[in-house]
């Protein structure tokens, strides 16, 4: 199936799921970083340039902290991700969901070298195309995948209405699908949710507009268990 | 069980492990109140909210409910699954024996990048005073008179003109060239070894050039006297990233049983170590380098000592550090 969401299974026995970042993501993620480190090296290369040899060695040092560490040391001992991957919310995982370890985190930020050839990640856009799960060469090589961060949870209860059985038994799923719409109601323009409602002809026994809207509260209420007093 | 009921009746439960969660990967916990759960019970708190969204799922209830679990259920599975041991005790262990352990286990790799590099670096340092011409044929001539000024007679400083404080600039050089070297060649297997082959044979040829020109040239006093302590450890370097580097390529060209990804995940893993260890011995190499071997006032008969235990020390550890005693 063409999707970005990843079920991995856990010991157990349940699925989580990921969302994958895609090329475009990470590569604003890099962009950003490259930006962070050549200010970082320029900031601190102006007083070094004053000690001379000494600041030179130590300027040496830091380009090359910058190039081969910067990633490792942010994506071990900081949440998972370099800045750049922080503002775009992404977080890098090990493909069975947890936190990013050193040695993988090492193995995908050193074989980024032959990733970012011929050009610009030619290699690393290439394999990110061709495998299942956006992964460039060295994500291959270390198992590790680059997921989207879920945004807080923002909690959409279900309105409260005087509880109603519905009609006649409903599956599983279409129970579901009117606890669901019940609890987007909010989010939607009245409208929408007017609209969406009416579609249920079956449920809300052909009513229309708010009334549907309404019937569908009821039963969604009645649902998920509250009883009128 | 109706969706109300079974959130009344987990969800105090719920809500102790999301503040458990979240006191761990607060940095400071803002309140001193003791934990609602106490921590040997997680995992089975865990595998408890496991069920719960297990059944939840099953049961069709609302989307933000089952959004809820399953989030609690990533955070703890991060978190339990996650925790890895870290820090200076490992480091330590890596140092006394992960490193050495992992060279022995690699043997093969080693030995082929041994010969890959050191043969074309022997051959050129024994042939080129015989045939000095063919120096010629492997780097070009300013390259050469640029390396046998350096070597001169007469220099205060070996290896690089230059003044006391630039020891402190050059060893940030070493460090920032040999040690990318180090990474390259391990990178460069990733295309099926050839890159690693590459590096090695390159840098043997450049090195067996440069040293059997100078000896030719009757330099050789000054020269082994400035490398003879570092040559060792960044030796040594040279050939173990390439032996990483072979090995992540092996897995790629013949990954027997396993698929071509499968075998280079389980390749890469085994081969990291070694580039770690490669990266530390480099940063000693450049200390050596930078503010060693650039040193005049001993007598060559002292540094080539020095340079001899190095290797002694060096081939020591690898043959025999973190062998368990026999029982």
């Amino acid at each position: 199936m063409l999707d970005t969401a990843r079920d991995i299974p856990t010991p157990e026995g349940i699925e989580l799921t990921l969302r994958l970042a895609g090329p475009v993501a990470r590569a604003r993620a890099w962009t950003v970083d490259v930006l962070v480190r050549v200010a970082v090296f320029i900031v601190v290369s102006i007083p070094l340039s004053i000690l001379g040899a000494v600041g030179a060695g130590v300027m040496f040092v830091l380009w090359f902290a910058l190039e081969w560490l910067y990633p490792t040391v942010f994506e071990v001992y900081f949440g998972g991700a370099t800045p750049g991957k922080r503002m775009l919310r992404l977080t890098v995982l090990h493909t069975d969901g947890t936190p990013v370890g050193l040695p993988a985190s090492l193995t995908r930020n050193l074989l980024r070298a032959v990733d970012f050839l011929p050009v610009l990640y030619g290699f690393g856009l290439l394999t990110m195309i061709l495998s299942r799960d956006f992964q460039r060469l060295g994500d291959i090589a270390a198992g590790t995948v680059v997921v989207y961060r879920e945004a807080d949870f923002q909690h959409s209860a279900i309105p409260q209405a005087a509880p109603l059985p519905p009609p006649m038994p409903l599956s599983a799923v279409e129970q579901r699908t009117v606890l669901d719409l019940a609890a987007r109601s909010q989010t939607l323009t009245a409208e929408r949710a007017e609209e969406l409602a009416s579609l249920a002809s079956r449920v809300t026994g052909a009513r229309e507009g708010s009334a549907a809207l309404g019937r569908i509260l009821s039963i969604a209420n009645y649902l998920i268990g509250r009883r009128s007093p | 069980m109706k969706q109300q009921a079974f959130e009344a009746h987990y969800g105090a439960r719920w809500n102790e492990f999301s503040d458990w969660l979240n006191r761990r990967s607060a940095k400071r916990p803002k309140s001193d109140a003791a934990p609602a759960v106490d921590p040997m019970e997680v995992p089975a708190r865990y595998r408890e909210l496991c069920q719960q969204l297990a059944l939840a799922r099953d049961r069709q209830y609302s989307a933000d409910l089952i959004e809820r679990l399953s989030r609690l259920a990533l955070a703890g599975h991060q978190t339990l699954y996650g925790a890895r041991s870290q820090g200076l005790e490992r480091m330590w262990q890596f140092l006394r024996a992960g490193f050495p352990r992992a060279v022995r286990r690699e043997i093969r790799f080693v030995g082929v990048a041994a010969v890959l590099f050191f043969g074309p670096l022997l051959l050129l340092t024994f042939a080129i005073p015989q045939h000095p011409d063919f120096a010629y044929v492997v780097l070009p001539a300013e390259v050469l008179d640029s390396v046998q000024s350096m070597y001169g007679d007469g220099v205060k400083h070996l290896g690089r003109k230059r003044e006391a404080d630039t020891d402190v600039a050059m060893f940030g050089y070493y460090i920032f060239n040999n040690v990318r070297i180090g990474f390259q060649t391990f990178a460069g297997g990733l295309v099926f070894g050839l890159g690693a082959i590459f590096y090695l044979l390159y840098n043997g040829l450049f090195i067996g050039a440069i040293t059997g020109h100078i000896v030719h040239s009757g330099l050789a006093t000054n020269f082994f006297s400035f490398t003879s302590g570092h040559s060792a450890f960044e030796l040594t370097a040279i050939c173990l990233s390439g032996a990483a580097g072979l090995k992540i390529g092996y897995a790629l060209v013949a990954p027997g049983r396993l698929t071509r990804g499968a075998a280079l995940r389980a390749a890469a893993a085994e081969a990291i170590p070694l580039v770690a260890g490669v990266a530390g011995m480099l940063l000693i190499a450049a200390g050596i380098e930078a503010f060693w071997s650039p040193r005049t006032f001993l007598p060559p008969a002292v540094k080539y000592a020095l340079g001899g235990v190095m290797w002694l020390v060096l081939l020591l550890y690898f043959a025999f550090a973190g062998r368990e005693r026999a029982a």
